[in-house]
């Protein structure tokens, strides 16, 4: 088995042993992007000059030595962002972002830039000026999205971390799709300088690893900051009633409850009920708080001259975006303090709340929509119902794989825990991989040269 | 049919008023849209919250109840 198969945290515990050369793990990764990459087309761009200087310049960080990709969401010293698109609704230039600095601080080496969903606006990553990223358990079907390339990179094993960007589940869809672990911070506590949405009270960067491992490695880089790993001792889990946990497709369910249970076992903990006020309002909202933010930015005139190269899903929703009528924005606005008070209520009597990350495993790239209890639904429909909660108030949430459906799919767990218990969802991820043998998280994707799905 | 007529009392005159011009393409990805979440949105509306406290300068990364 090759280093870059192992997790991020082996990979970077075996460069600072001195067990490995960081030099030959650069360029094993730039032949296994060369490898790879055609099959699911996650890497965007590479530079291994940069690459090579990064390395060169690498601190001795946590992280010193360790190939990881970015989504194309940040600008790089030597890179603007394209965000997936042809054409960029505010100025891009080259720069040193926050995430750019946190990988560089930590010794980490850019690779390369993985794909997004053009300019972020779908959970299903089926569109982008690269055209889209690919699944790794399956080609034919959708890696997730935005943070497609991140999500199909690391499911592939092209590396084994990278940085995404979560404004409404953009980490968590892509992560459940391609059978990863991905973290969603608490608002505001992981790097962004340098995003396009100069002014978001939803969007954040955060980590997608193989495993929970990786994540507390990169995220306390992108933090700045130690996530303490602890051991979930009697987690008390929160499971509500509805349609985010019940109107899913069969397979997700049973897993998910699976899942839960053994969550329960493996810390000694406890599931108990709760009610969460308005819950059925939160993905909705979410989508409304988070499609109005940058908008004013942009004058009509720019609308009138984006380029007809950007797909005309993403002009028209654009235009349509603008028309929102300022009542509706504002009741989203008031549907989030309720659900951030709801939120703060339940976390008094449980430490996490658990759901599946979506309703259905990854549904078709050329017809993205899923097959749920209640019937035949738009992807992009119903995922923000379970995702959009944690951006619509600001706490953190992780995808853990848990599963494979019918089809070899893989299904995830989100657990959601109150602000600052970033680590927390880490810790109880990790208790989940124990509960499991690492079934999941340790499964290769067959473009990863697995043979495909473990049951 | 009611959506329908939504669309057509609202979003052509919409994006006249903002001087936003759009292809038929365009319109008809935003039919789709009006057709998928205009009644949801209307259906926001109608809920009353009166009863919910504005959170002032609400910080997005802490807790209601720490501030």
């Amino acid at each position: 088995m090759s280093l870059l198969d192992r997790p991020l945290a082996e990979q970077a515990e075996a460069v600072a042993s001195g067990e490995a050369e960081p030099g030959e793990l650069l360029d094993t990764a730039l032949a296994r992007i060369e490898e790879r990459n055609g099959d699911v087309n996650a890497v965007v761009d590479t530079f291994p000059e940069h690459s090579r200087e990064m390395l060169d310049a690498a601190p001795e960080g946590p992280l010193r030595g360790v190939p990881v990709v970015i989504k194309d969401e940040w600008p790089l010293p030597w890179r603007a962002e394209r965000l997936g698109a042809a054409d960029q609704l505010s100025p891009a230039a080259p720069g040193e972002s926050g995430p750019y600095r946190a990988l560089r601080d930590a010794g980490a080496v850019i690779a390369g830039v993985a794909n997004m969903h053009e300019w972020g606006s779908s959970s299903t990553g089926n569109a982008s000026v690269y055209g889209p990223a690919r699944n790794p358990w399956n080609p034919e079907r959708c890696p997730g999205g935005s943070s497609s390339g991140p999500g199909a990179a690391v499911g592939a094993r092209i590396v084994a971390g990278a940085v995404g960007a979560d404004g409404i589940g953009s980490i968590r869809y892509p992560a459940a799709y391609c059978g990863i672990t991905g973290l969603k911070p608490t608002f505001g506590r992981s790097a962004m300088d340098g995003h396009h949405v100069r002014d978001t009270t939803t969007i954040v960067s955060g980590p997608m690893c193989s495993d929970a491992a990786g994540c507390r490695l990169l995220g306390s880089a992108l933090f700045s900051e130690q996530l303490p790993a602890g051991d979930a001792g009697g987690l008390r889990i929160g499971v509500v009633r509805g349609p985010v946990s019940e109107d899913c497709a069969p397979a997700v369910r049973e897993a998910c409850e699976g899942a839960i249970e053994a969550l329960r076992d493996e810390t000694g903990g406890e599931v108990r009920e709760i009610e969460l006020e308005g819950l059925e309002l939160s993905g909705l909202a979410a989508v409304v708080v988070g499609s109005s933010e940058g908008l004013g930015d942009i004058p009509p005139s720019r609308l009138n001259a984006i380029s007809d190269q950007v797909g005309p899903v993403n002009r028209g929703l654009l235009k349509y975006r603008m028309l929102i009528p300022g009542p509706i924005v504002l009741k989203a606005g008031r549907v989030r303090t309720l659900m951030r008070r709801s939120l703060a209520r339940a976390f008094a009597d449980v430490d996490v709340i658990a759901w599946p990350t979506v309703p259905a495993g990854a549904p078709p790239l050329d017809k993205p929509v899923v097959e749920l209890p209640s019937g035949t639904h738009s992807a992009d429909a119903v995922n923000p119902r379970g995702g959009g909660l944690a951006n619509l108030t600001g706490i953190p949430a992780v995808s853990v794989p848990v599963g494979f459906d019918g089809d070899g799919m893989p299904i995830a767990l989100q657990l959601q825990g109150a602000w600052g218990s970033d680590a927390l969802l880490l810790d109880a991820a990790e208790a989940i991989e124990r509960a499991t043998e690492r079934r999941f998280v340790d499964a290769l994707s067959p473009v990863a040269g697995g043979t495909g799905a473990l049951t | 049919m009611a959506v329908e007529a939504d669309f057509e009392q609202f979003v052509p005159p919409g994006l006249a008023s903002l001087g936003i011009e759009a292809d038929e393409v365009e319109l008809a990805v935003m039919r789709a849209a009006h057709e998928l979440y205009w009644s949801a949105l209307a259906g926001m509306l109608e809920v009353n919250l009166s009863g919910v406290e504005p959170e002032r300068d609400a910080d997005m990364s802490r807790s209601p109840e720490a501030e």
